[in-house]
């Protein structure tokens, strides 16, 4: 039986940059619809079951109606749903619980509805179980903006092993940072602040930027990455990363305008911009403050505190959904003859 | 080592002091109450205080506040007298609005703190008048209204989000959501589950923030509140919050979890969370902290003692106060 796991945790994308910016919130409901367009796309490829997050935001609840209502109409378009038996604490903890139950169950893979700091937390305790990211978060640099039915069958294809491994799936970077004996990971960048507190969180308050590492950046991309997507872009394959030292504006002789948060749009003073390698250590330029991961203040460090910033390459897999398409339009894993079953690749 | 909170330190000695005072008061009239020595009703705020001082820390006596029927906390961050406090719960004429309000309808209007409420989602519409003053008469004010996720659902409390969106009021939505509307769970009682996405269909932004961290809910509600005096409009905030008590006091609290309470105050006490944070950071000494703490504790003495000696409401009383002329 081929199993995928579900992350859709209803406190993601319920930060201050709604406040601060101009930040989207995707209500319940849709979440609820976007898991039952997955489910669909699964179904289609061969997935029998589904476990899922438990939470009490109301996801489970449309969700379930849903399938109910459908079933009664004699319609079976879903795999079976089941639920992981965990305590729900309505935090982000739910999500890394989650994913450390999904691997120790062995799912084929899970996907994570929302945005670079949910799958952060994810990739933290999934081990080595591939991940599908769903974009509906506050910042998605990280999961790629795209119609969850696809991503659905993509990921079917994918852990039903009807695609094989090479177009599958993809081996990623990740930033790992350490403070004294706390080790957290980003996926996308670490941004260090000068505020000390974690806080609200979220970062927007440029004149507290003071350093930035990250595994890639897109000249078209959103957060603190576009910095570098706009000053040296890196893509999400290339062994190695970026660091440019933030300054602030009336320091700096070159000033970027730069996307920082969805619908913020500000300056920020730009320093040195170097290349940073897997497994070489690095030292904030500062030697207080806080590390924002992915967007989001998660540490706080100070004179005293031993910390590091190290790049890792091939830390852990993604599902390549354009690869997985491509490999079941270019051998027909989505066509079948007229009174036969789907194709399988040999 | 320097100060990497948002708050010198007279004001987290301030906000520590805010927070200690509402626990204080809060124990002391749970074992009075059980004493019989209170009249009425009491329902308790403790374990809820990040949440009400992380917020009222911004407001001036001009900020109209309309509370719930757990009053006592917004009371007191708003700083209105204690004394004063004690002496209406007990009935008193020396207490705040003369011993007739009481615990459910306790008020001071010159601390800008226009009641407690007994009617669930009453205080919204409150809000939005005083808001709308303050957006008529020039000034920076604004309201808040707080409510529980229980009253969220009172068509007062939608109609309120409404007009404030329309009007671009200077008001501000709290939900003080501890997971249970008295006793039923959040899961049964409310449909969209989401008080975030209900702020979105009015077309107003709305947030979530961890009400058990009083630095998240500061910083939060400081720019929620900057946005509503700049001319932004209303903002609902959502403040995801444990309580030490149950809904009411007597209350068996048979829909919790076993355990669950003793878990909050070990695990989720914002007072201990704050001074972890203050003390680690090396801003203030668990010897400041603790001066604060016996100040409080003879203040809250102080109070009950003036309370019990003090006079109840005359006969002559008896109409006074109950009606407006217009």
């Amino acid at each position: 039986m081929t199993k995928v796991g579900i992350i859709a945790n209803p406190v993601s994308a319920r930060d201050i940059r709604r406040i601060v910016s101009h930040a989207g919130n995707l209500p319940i409901n849709d979440r609820a619809n976007i898991v039952l367009r997955m489910l669909t796309g699964l179904s289609a490829t061969g997935v029998d079951e589904v476990v899922i997050m438990p939470e009490n935001g109301g996801i489970r609840t449309q969700l379930m109606r849903t399938i109910e209502r459908e079933s009664k109409t004699g319609r079976q378009r879903f795999p079976k749903v089941t639920y992981l038996d965990m305590p729900v604490t309505c935090t982000s903890d739910d999500s890394a619980e989650a994913a450390r139950q999904m691997h120790d169950q062995g799912v084929g893979a899970i996907v994570v509805l929302g945005g670079d700091g949910t799958n952060r937390v994810v990739v933290s305790r999934c081990g080595n179980t591939p991940i599908a990211g769903v974009s509906t978060g506050t910042n998605n640099a990280f999961p790629e903006l795209r119609e969850p039915t696809i991503t659905g069958l993509a990921v079917g294809l994918a852990v039903t092993g009807q695609v094989p491994c090479d177009h599958a799936f993809s081996y990623n970077k990740r930033l790992e940072v350490r403070v004294n004996d706390q080790r957290e990971i980003a996926l996308v960048d670490v941004a260090v602040v000068s505020e000390r507190f974690i806080g609200a969180r979220a970062i927007w308050k440029t004149e507290s930027f003071r350093d930035l590492f990250v595994t890639f950046g897109r000249p078209d991309g959103i957060g603190m990455s576009s910095i570098i997507g706009l000053l040296a872009p890196l893509d999400r394959e290339t062994p190695k990363g970026r660091r440019v030292r933030l300054l602030p504006l009336e320091t700096a002789k070159t000033r970027l305008t730069a996307p920082i948060a969805p619908g913020l749009i500000e300056e920020v003073g730009i320093g040195a911009v170097e290349t940073i390698v897997p497994d070489d250590v690095y030292l904030p330029s500062v030697s207080a403050g806080s590390f924002a991961l992915d967007g989001e203040r998660e540490l706080t460090f100070s004179e005293i505190d031993d910390v590091s910033i190290r790049l890792q390459a091939d830390a852990f897999r993604t599902i390549n959904v354009p690869d997985c398409m491509a490999y079941a339009a270019k051998h027909g894993l989505l066509t079948k003859e007229a009174n036969g079953s789907l194709h399988v690749a040999q | 080592m320097s100060n990497p909170f948002p708050l010198e330190k007279d004001g987290l000695l301030d906000a520590y002091r805010r927070m200690k005072t509402i626990r204080e008061f809060e124990e002391r009239l749970h074992v009075d109450f059980g004493r019989g020595d209170i009249p009425g009703f009491v329902h308790l705020y403790a374990g809820e205080e990040a949440a009400g001082v992380g917020i009222m820390m911004h407001l001036q006596d001009h900020d109209r506040i309309a509370s719930t029927h757990r009053g006592h906390g917004h009371c007191i961050a708003k700083g209105v007298d204690v004394k004063a406090m004690m002496a209406e719960i007990y009935g008193k004429a020396t207490g705040s609005c003369a011993g007739k309000g009481g615990s459910m309808h306790i008020a001071d209007l010159s601390k800008g703190m226009m009641g407690a409420n007994g009617i669930l989602g009453a205080g919204a519409p409150l809000v939005c008048g005083a808001a709308l003053a303050a957006q008529k008469l020039g000034h920076d004010g604004v309201g808040i209204t707080f409510f529980g996720d229980g009253a969220s659902n009172q068509g007062t409390v939608l109609e309120s989000m409404n007009l404030a969106a329309i009007w671009n009021l200077p008001a501000i939505f709290v939900v003080e959501n501890n997971g249970y509307a008295e006793s039923t769970s959040v899961d049964y009682a409310v449909a969209s589950d989401s008080y975030v996405d209900r702020a979105t269909g009015f077309g107003m932004p709305g947030i979530t923030v961890d009400g058990t961290d009083f630095f998240a809910v500061y910083e939060a509600a400081g720019e929620v509140i900057k946005r509503a005096r700049e001319g932004a409009g209303p903002t609902l905030l959502e403040c995801k919050m444990i309580r030490f008590f149950g809904h009411f006091e007597g209350d068996a609290q048979t829909y919790r979890a076993p355990g669950e309470n003793e878990d909050n105050r070990k695990n989720r006490d914002c007072l201990k969370i704050f001074r972890a944070k203050v003390t680690e950071a090396g801003v203030l000494t668990d010897a400041e902290l603790d001066a604060i703490d016996a100040e409080v504790l003879a203040l809250i003495d102080e109070a009950v003692k003036e309370a019990k000696a003090a006079p109840l409401p005359g006969p002559a009383e008896l109409t006074t106060d109950v009606y407006v002329a217009y």
